[in-house]
């Protein structure tokens, strides 16, 4: 600790005001601080202030985050392996998906803290920690096949154009993340979607699966989706665990859920997004169950559930909608976003087969309807005070 | 008379250490009294005394330019030792060397019948003459009391749960005939007089139960009067509502019944760094260091008033008109390692980040940051604790885009000035500054 202590004091001189490395204030501030929270008292009331500072607030999204990443990494090591017809153990799927996934997240890192730095040392303000937590939600939405150099371009849509542009953590009003996921999504859908990007293969006749959203989308009007599934060895479990090819982190409904408990229960991340999201798709659910006939498209029938733990539903509601910069602010419009994000997500799967991928359009559809609720709750809110002018 | 229960859902009870025991002490007299004009908030001082003047105790030292029948009496007899400014010619102290005489100005006493039958401008004189009308104050602002409106209502906080100040029964202590007294005082002032306690103060609750009309649940600021106020009115006209502490009550009620200026004060010595953690008998005005009973100034901050709302003072100092407590911490400021990332058994939280949540001690609390200003993440944890259901970070932004009538209707003027939402802030926003200082601003504009 000392040394660290006198390794930062020795070459302060440099980044302040005079020295010749003065532009990277910003830099070496953010890894000073990351070291040791600043001594800084109290100069106006309150004398006393809470522990928490928004590193800790956002090392516990990231704490949340992390078993997603490491089911990941095996599920992407082993599904590269079953692909060539090998069933691997443990160690080796975690060895090869680590050689699969490690690069795509250290990639989004470099290059978006990379921006972040421009942006700092432009705007002279500090490094936010905000980004901690796009770095890795980003790649985590990723097919494990991505090119290298997409994954550096998505990052940097996201950072700049879904963040900096509006002034930076705060003011953005969409997730960085999702921003540049969707970028990546319409730019170049090929590397995005279809059945062959889910799984890292090294030979071309491979066998590589489908998603479960895309061969629920295959089934004709009057099929059951669910014994599409089955015999495409997708039961329900296999679904929750997540051991199925699919983006890197969203495979796995169970993870998702127990980041979720994890975030709400130290206050992080409000439970009426989550719970709206899980209501708003249930709802939706079981309404196209009550209305569809012999001849309506296979999705109507669909078991409600099934949405909640497919196409990275659970994983788009626990960490991307709950950001709260891009969410609402109010309890009230909180429900409404979250009940919303779930309607959208089982309506854009079912009439748009084409983007299957419905969580993340509604999330960032309701990004931007964000302010537009918290309008009219608040509206209504301050309507309710006995005035005080 | 059933006290009605006021419930306030938000709030929040700092566990910080350093409550005071219920020991009272009295303390001999200090050589030297002294008034601080610049912590009579809205008041603009002019001194009716020079250095080397003697006074007795009731001598008007100074009296508002605004509304010059508003006095402030020399809490001591000798002679002006000093007076003190600050910057912009503020006045800071003026210092009162005791002597031994004790002279008092000697004002008309006042029967508890006289009370009934005297008129009300007559005995709202005797009070400003007597030079307590300024413990009544009034919402929102919390300026002194306007003499010219009817008080809607008067509020009479009995306790307060910021941490820390004088519990009531020690204050309260052998008192109740007077508080009595004070009470026939205020309803002839004001129609409706409101008496509440914390619904956990039994001892309020059995001494006052009399009079006493709300019963308050919560936790810290639901006994603020203007949280019991915005939780119990009904229409706007209530804005207005004085208040008074109980302590203040009995004041007051002395000064008529005996016809002299009360100087005896009720404080507590509190906070983690205090060598004595006690509630003291003593004046009015007194020195810091006589208080504080040597506590260590190394590496101390002192606090008059409760660790949200009160200012930090220097050992040198007195204590202030209105305040009636010392709270000392320890300083802080000492950088982290790894501080984001201990477990934090001995860190408070408002948020379940540390694992204190399952320490259930009071928290050795020092006045460090912990943690650098940052952006809003609109996490909206401010909002969760405002007690008057402000949502600080929304208005905080109208009042930085300079939208002062929206923040208006956000509810700016029911803010109680408690700091919570500063105190939760991740980002370590100045909320509570920012929010006071546009409700300052929006005063003097009324003005
Ligand atoms: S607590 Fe701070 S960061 Fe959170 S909403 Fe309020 S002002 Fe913004
Ligand atoms: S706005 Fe802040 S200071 Fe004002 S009452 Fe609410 S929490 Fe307290």
């Amino acid at each position: 600790m000392r040394i660290i202590k006198n390794i930062f004091d020795s070459q302060r001189k440099h980044f302040e005001k005079n020295g010749r490395l003065r532009k990277l204030s910003p830099l070496f501030d953010a890894a000073e601080t990351f070291f040791f929270i600043p001594g800084d008292v109290t100069q106006k009331g309150p004398h006393v202030r809470d522990s928490i500072d928004l590193k800790r607030f956002m090392s516990f999204v990231l704490a949340a985050i992390i078993p997603t990443l490491l089911w990941g990494i095996y599920n992407a090591g082993y599904h590269s392996f079953l692909a060539s017809g090998v069933e691997a153990t443990i160690i080796k799927s975690i060895i090869r998906g680590s050689y699969i996934v490690l690069p795509i997240v250290a990639v989004s890192y470099g290059v978006g803290f990379f921006w972040e730095i421009v942006f700092a040392v432009k705007r002279r303000h500090a490094i936010s920690e905000g980004f901690l937590v796009t770095g890795i939600l980003f790649p985590l939405t990723l097919p494990p096949t991505i090119p290298l150099w997409q994954v550096a371009a998505g990052i940097s849509f996201g950072v700049v154009l879904g963040k900096e542009i509006f002034g930076g953590t705060g003011r953005n009003f969409l997730n960085p993340a999702l921003t540049g996921r969707a970028f990546l999504f319409f730019a170049y859908p090929s590397k995005m979607s279809g059945d062959t990007v889910w799984t890292v293969v090294d030979k071309i006749d491979a066998l590589t699966g489908a998603t479960p959203l895309a061969i629920s989308g295959l089934v004709g009007a009057g099929g059951k989706i669910e014994s599409a599934l089955t015999s495409a060895k997708y039961s329900f479990t296999t679904l929750f665990e997540g051991l199925y090819p699919g983006s890197i982190g969203e495979t796995s409904a169970l993870l998702c859920m127990i980041g979720a408990v994890f975030l709400v229960v130290t206050g992080i991340a409000s439970y009426r997004i989550i719970a709206g999201g899980i209501i708003g798709v249930l709802a939706t659910g079981f309404f196209l169950n009550f209305i569809s006939g012999s001849n309506s498209l296979a999705w109507f029938s669909l078991n409600p559930f099934y949405h909640l733990v497919t196409g990275g539903f659970a994983f788009g509601i626990t960490f991307m909608a709950t950001d709260p910069v891009s969410a609402p602010g109010m309890d009230t419009s909180r429900w409404i976003y979250g009940f919303l994000i779930g309607v959208l997500t089982v309506l854009v799967r079912v009439f748009n087969p084409a983007y299957v991928e419905g969580t993340m359009l509604s999330i960032l559809f309701m990004n931007a309807l964000a302010p537009v609720i918290d309008h009219f709750v608040i509206g209504i809110r301050l309507g309710k005070r006995v005035p005080n002018v | 008379m059933i006290p009605v229960n006021v419930k306030v859902k938000n709030g929040y009870d700092l566990p910080v250490e350093g409550k005071p025991l219920c020991e009272v002490v009295t303390l001999e007299k200090p050589s030297h009294v002294a008034l601080l004009p610049e912590h009579i908030p809205f008041v603009k001082p002019r001194l009716l005394v020079k250095i080397g003047d003697s006074v007795k105790v009731g001598t008007a030292l100074f009296e508002d330019k605004r509304s010059p029948v508003i006095k402030f009496l020399s809490p001591g007899s000798g002679e002006i030792e000093n007076i003190e400014f600050g910057p912009r010619r503020v006045i800071s102290k003026i210092v009162i060397k005791l002597d031994s005489r004790e002279e008092h100005v000697e004002l008309e006493k006042l029967s508890q019948q006289e009370i009934e039958d005297i008129g009300q401008k007559e005995l709202v004189g005797r009070i400003m003459k007597g030079g307590l009308w300024t413990l009544l104050r009034q919402l929102p602002f919390r300026d002194i009391a306007d003499p010219g409106i009817t008080a809607p209502s008067i509020l009479v906080r009995m306790d307060n749960l910021e941490p820390f100040h004088p519990d009531p029964e020690i204050y309260l202590e052998s008192k109740t005939d007077l508080f009595s007294f004070g009470m026939k005082v205020l309803n002839r002032l004001s129609d409706s007089v409101v008496v509440y306690t914390g619904s956990k103060n039994g001892y309020a609750i059995k001494q006052v139960g009399q009079y006493l009309t709300h019963k308050v649940s919560g936790s810290y600021p639901a006994d603020d009067p203007g949280v019991v106020l915005f939780h119990t009115k009904k229409t706007a006209n209530e804005n207005q509502s004085w208040y008074i502490n109980g302590q203040d009550v009995l004041l007051i009620a002395d000064l008529l019944k005996n016809g002299r200026y009360p100087v005896e004060r009720t404080v507590c010595v509190a906070g983690s760094m205090a060598k004595k953690r006690q509630h003291l008998h003593t004046r009015l005005g007194a020195p810091v260091s006589h208080i504080a009973c040597g506590s260590s100034e190394n590496n101390t901050r002192i606090i008059a008033g409760g660790v949200l709302t009160g200012y930090s003072v220097k050992s040198d100092s007195y204590l202030g008109f209105y305040e009636t407590s010392l709270t000392i911490l320890p300083k802080g400021g000492e950088p982290e390692f790894f501080g984001f990332a201990r477990p934090g058994i001995d860190k408070s939280g408002y948020l379940n980040t540390f694992l204190s949540v399952f320490n259930k001690n009071p928290l050795k609390m020092d006045c460090s940051m912990h943690g650098e200003n940052r952006g809003c993440i609109n996490c909206s944890t401010c909002a969760r604790v405002c007690p008057v259901d402000i949502l600080p970070q929304f208005t905080m932004k109208a009042i930085l885009a300079d939208e002062i009538e929206e923040a208006a209707a956000h509810g700016l003027l029911d803010c109680v000035e408690c700091g919570l939402c500063s105190y939760v802030c991740p980002s370590k926003i100045e909320l509570g500054d920012i929010i006071k200082t546009a409700r300052k601003k929006y005063y003097k504009e009324c003005m």
